[in-house]
């Protein structure tokens, strides 16, 4: 080894410990998320890998996916009307702090779907790779899961769809009905659970729509 | 292929890219005298350092480059890519690379720089990484499950400990050059001892 290597060796070694010593100073928190591959997230919500509908979150839920994570990011006071089960109440703003594993599913959801979008692109841009929301929020879950009707005239087909989510319906206390609005278990309001009472999930249906989304 | 310099639909122009950066890269490994089988397993048997010195050194530039040009803003660190996690098979995988690289004395990018540079052991060792290859894809319906198994998804040390990027660049930076500095004294006390090291 020549004696100007070692030299050479402790310029390097000062630089790099120079280079160190100050991105400890300048690396504030996320620097290495400070951009977002807008172009990636686009293909993403045009491939529709963005979201997830009402009856495969209920499947989810029913069959105990691992690491699944429903967060509801309405209001406390609306979370505490009614929420999917199993879910968490987060705000958008606290969901940008949340601390989420590598090996958690989120599920995003809000009263219709745009917030739950809007999370959907936050936690994406944090780098949080399993993300999901329900396209039409609460109002999806209301209507396909709690009450999925079969229409008058139906396929077989149709019905075959049906007769599976009237199943994963019933799970969760909904309400099948077939036809012009006939429940198939009886009377829906004495079916639900809680249904008469302003708490029930069919008057947070009869709000949902009211709202006009 | 990550190319964050480089527009997403780089397409033949990256290719282009990768192989400039590929050829550099066995250039950088033959004249660090990587392509040579007794020098990688001397790694292993504590005689010689340069595998070590070599490649914390690559990491440090690296990590500092990156660091650096996404903090300049000329370079987006989400475009970087970053291979996930599967804790099970990595560790299984890994034994076995390690295994093979103290028993060939050379890992796949050196045993290709050792075979460029005319040596025949580089051919055998690549030989068995295309037989590996081939015998992996022949006995994956048996080791499928073993391969999808324990997912962490990505994981970075920022993420994991919780504490920004640059803190992470420090401590490296701390450890690489606690490592030469250890390394560079353990090899002078061994030049030191009767029949030591040359």
């Amino acid at each position: 080894m020549s004696g100007r290597a070692p030299r050479a060796h402790r310029l390097l070694a000062i630089a790099a410990a120079t280079l160190g010593a100050l991105a400890l100073v300048a690396g504030g928190a996320g620097a290495t998320r400070q951009g977002v591959d807008v172009v990636a997230l686009a293909r993403e919500v045009e491939a529709e890998a963005d979201h997830v509908t009402a009856r495969e979150l209920a499947a989810w839920i029913r069959d105990g996916r691992e690491g699944l994570r429903i967060v509801d990011v309405r209001t406390p006071a609306e979370f505490a009307d009614y929420a999917i089960p199993t879910a968490e109440n987060l705000s958008l703003t606290a969901l940008t702090r949340a601390a989420i594993r590598p090996d958690e599913t989120v599920v995003l959801y809000s009263e219709g779907g745009a917030h739950a979008a809007q999370g959907w692109f936050l936690l994406r841009a944090r780098g949080v790779k399993r993300v999901y929301f329900l396209r039409e929020g609460l109002y999806e879950w209301l209507t396909q899961v709690m009450t999925p009707v079969l229409p008058d005239g139906a396929s077989a087909a149709d019905r075959a769809a049906f007769d599976s989510a009237a199943e994963l319906s019933r799970y969760f206390g909904g309400v099948p009905r077939a036809g012009g609005g006939a429940s198939v278990d009886g009377d829906a309001s004495a079916a639900l659970p809680g249904a008469s009472a302003e708490g029930g999930s069919a008057a947070a249906v009869r709000r949902v729509r009211r709202r006009g989304c | 292929m990550t190319l964050p310099f480089l527009a997403s639909d780089a397409g033949a122009a990256g290719l282009g890219v990768a192989l400039a950066v590929g050829v550099a890269f066995g250039w950088g490994l033959e004249r660090a005298g990587l392509g040579n089988a007794r020098r990688l397993a001397g790694q292993f048997f504590g005689t010689d350092f340069t595998v070590l010195k070599v490649l914390f050194s690559a990491i440090v530039t690296a990590m500092l480059g990156v660091f650096w040009l996404a903090q300049m803003g000329i370079l987006d660190p989400a475009r970087v890519y970053v291979p996930e996690t599967w804790l099970l098979p990595q560790a299984v995988g890994g034994a076995l690379f390690g295994v093979g690289m103290v028993a060939g004395g050379l890992c796949p990018g050196t045993s290709c720089v050792a075979a460029a540079a005319g040596r025949r052991d580089g051919l055998a060792v690549m030989g068995g990484m295309l037989a590996g290859i081939l015998l992996f894809a022949a006995a994956f319906p048996l080791i499928d499950q073993l391969y999808e198994a324990t997912p962490a998804g990505t994981l970075t040390f920022p993420d994991l400990l919780r504490v920004p990027p640059g803190t992470v660049v420090a401590a490296v930076v701390a450890m690489a050059l606690g490592a030469f500095a250890g390394v560079e004294a353990f090899e002078r006390r061994a030049a030191l001892r009767p029949g030591g090291a040359s």
